[in-house]
């Protein structure tokens, strides 16, 4: 197994980074699935990637300054997104459990939808988690198409389907009834979809109210004690994990 | 469709208004390259100025991040052309100290952030700009490239030692401080 790599480090790095094109993709993911290793790999550069994301999230990184000491919600958030990092990517390790994650799952993180697709006809049960929390409307479209995608084609297929938009930080904008278009397109899939499920996470609105900024949840959309005990509760109960 | 109005008229309302927006952007990857708060923030207001200036030389609406990084990034340079010692890794290390007292959660994920600064910090800055770039914007790499102006596999070849540094830092860290505090996810 340690002789040589038939996967460079380069090329792993630009698996998880989403640059690679479907056939080198497939080819990757074939052996990240087959090696234990490799997998491992995968998951720690993730974990690297989220972590350098975590520690730079705050405006100019000014965690310290006493003068921005009004930011008060994003450590908090901070402290739950590294623990969470965490609990997804080394939670199979300390939890001695099964795997939260199965192997499709380990591929869908952080919003690969191209490999979600890939793995969708062998999921079992049909369980789906997806996280937003990055900001951006066309993101949050994009996310959106991508749901909608899912839940005609086992509508079609008669599969069962379970999908989860949980939203937090930033993402939490997709469940703002203010915003016309997103919150009409969310309201046509709840209607159409009723194993659609959309849950905010308390936390991120307690602090934006806290700053005063106002927010009014769109219809249907209900509350989590935060989106980091929602995600680990569903990893750990086998549901796949989309990160957005 | 961009039917030349911009070109005709200057920047339009909607895309001053995109380009004010990505400022909080261009701090934040600034600060990622520079670990200057101030100098972060002049950076920024600087690209930006520059980015209302030459917004009709923008040919894709679609690439105004990029485009807006590539000029943050032209900034830097000048900056560095001009004095040579912006980096201050003590500074990190001072302002995080200086921190009061918080809640026990808040203070291991100040010290995680504060870690992990401090490896980029150490990092080459060629190495540094390219993996906060790929890992803090999600750019391409055929966009860090762009940005950067070098080709896309010196930015495969700087990510990859930049990961394989930090990985060397920040492992060991995950599993000593951080996995007591996992089990009370439970």
């Amino acid at each position: 197994m340690n002789e040589e790599r038939k996967v460079s480090e380069e090329l792993l790095g630009a698996f998880v980074d989403g640059e690679l094109v479907a056939a080198e993709w497939a080819l990757v993911a074939a052996q990240v699935e087959s090696d234990p290793a490799l997998r491992e790999e995968v998951c720690r550069l993730r974990a690297v990637k989220e972590r350098l994301r975590h520690a730079y999230a705050s405006p100019s990184g000014r965690i310290a300054s006493p003068r921005r000491a009004a930011k008060p919600g994003w450590m908090g958030l901070a402290a739950a997104s590294a623990l969470f990092a965490l609990a997804g990517w080394f939670g199979h390790a300390e939890w001695n459990r099964p795997p939260a994650l199965d192997s499709a799952s380990a591929y869908a993180l952080r919003g690969d939808w191209h490999s979600l697709r890939g793995d969708w006809g062998s999921l079992e049960g049909g369980k789906v988690l997806v996280h937003v929390s990055s900001p951006g409307r066309e993101a949050l479209g994009a996310a959106l198409d991508e749901v909608e995608d899912l839940l005609r084609e086992s509508d079609r297929e008669r599969r069962p389907l379970e999908v989860e938009i949980v939203a937090n930080g930033p993402g939490l904008d997709l469940f703002q009834a203010g915003d016309t278009l997103l919150a009409r397109r969310l309201a046509a899939l709840k209607r159409d979809y009723p194993a659609l499920s959309l849950v905010a996470c308390r936390q991120t609105l307690e602090r934006r109210r806290a700053r005063g900024e106002p927010v009014e949840l769109a219809p249907g959309v209900s509350l989590a004690p935060s989106a980091l005990h929602e995600v680990v509760e569903r990893l750990r109960a086998g549901w796949v994990y989309v990160r957005v | 469709m961009n039917l030349g109005i911009d070109h005709l008229f200057g920047p339009g309302q909607a895309l001053r208004r995109d380009i004010e927006r990505e400022r909080g952007m261009l701090g934040r990857m600034a600060y990622a390259w520079c670990h200057d708060a101030a100098l972060a923030d002049d950076l920024a207001q600087m690209a930006v100025e520059k980015a209302l200036r030459a917004a009709g030389q923008l040919r894709d609406r679609e690439k105004l991040k990029a485009w807006m990084l590539r000029i943050l990034a032209n900034c830097l340079k000048d900056h560095v052309r001009e004095r040579r010692d912006f980096v201050d890794i003590g500074s990190i290390e001072e302002t995080v100290a200086a921190d009061e007292p918080t809640p026990e959660e808040a203070r291991a994920s100040r010290e995680l952030v504060r870690r992990v600064r401090v490896a980029v910090a150490g990092l080459p800055f060629g190495q540094r700009q390219v993996v906060t770039l790929v890992d803090l914007e999600e750019c391409s790499y055929a966009e860090a490239g762009d940005i950067l102006e070098i080709p896309i596999g010196t930015v495969m070849s700087r990510l990859c030692r930049a990961r394989r540094a930090l990985r060397e830092v920040l492992e060991p860290v995950a599993e000593d401080t951080l996995g007591n505090r996992l089990r009370s996810v439970k």
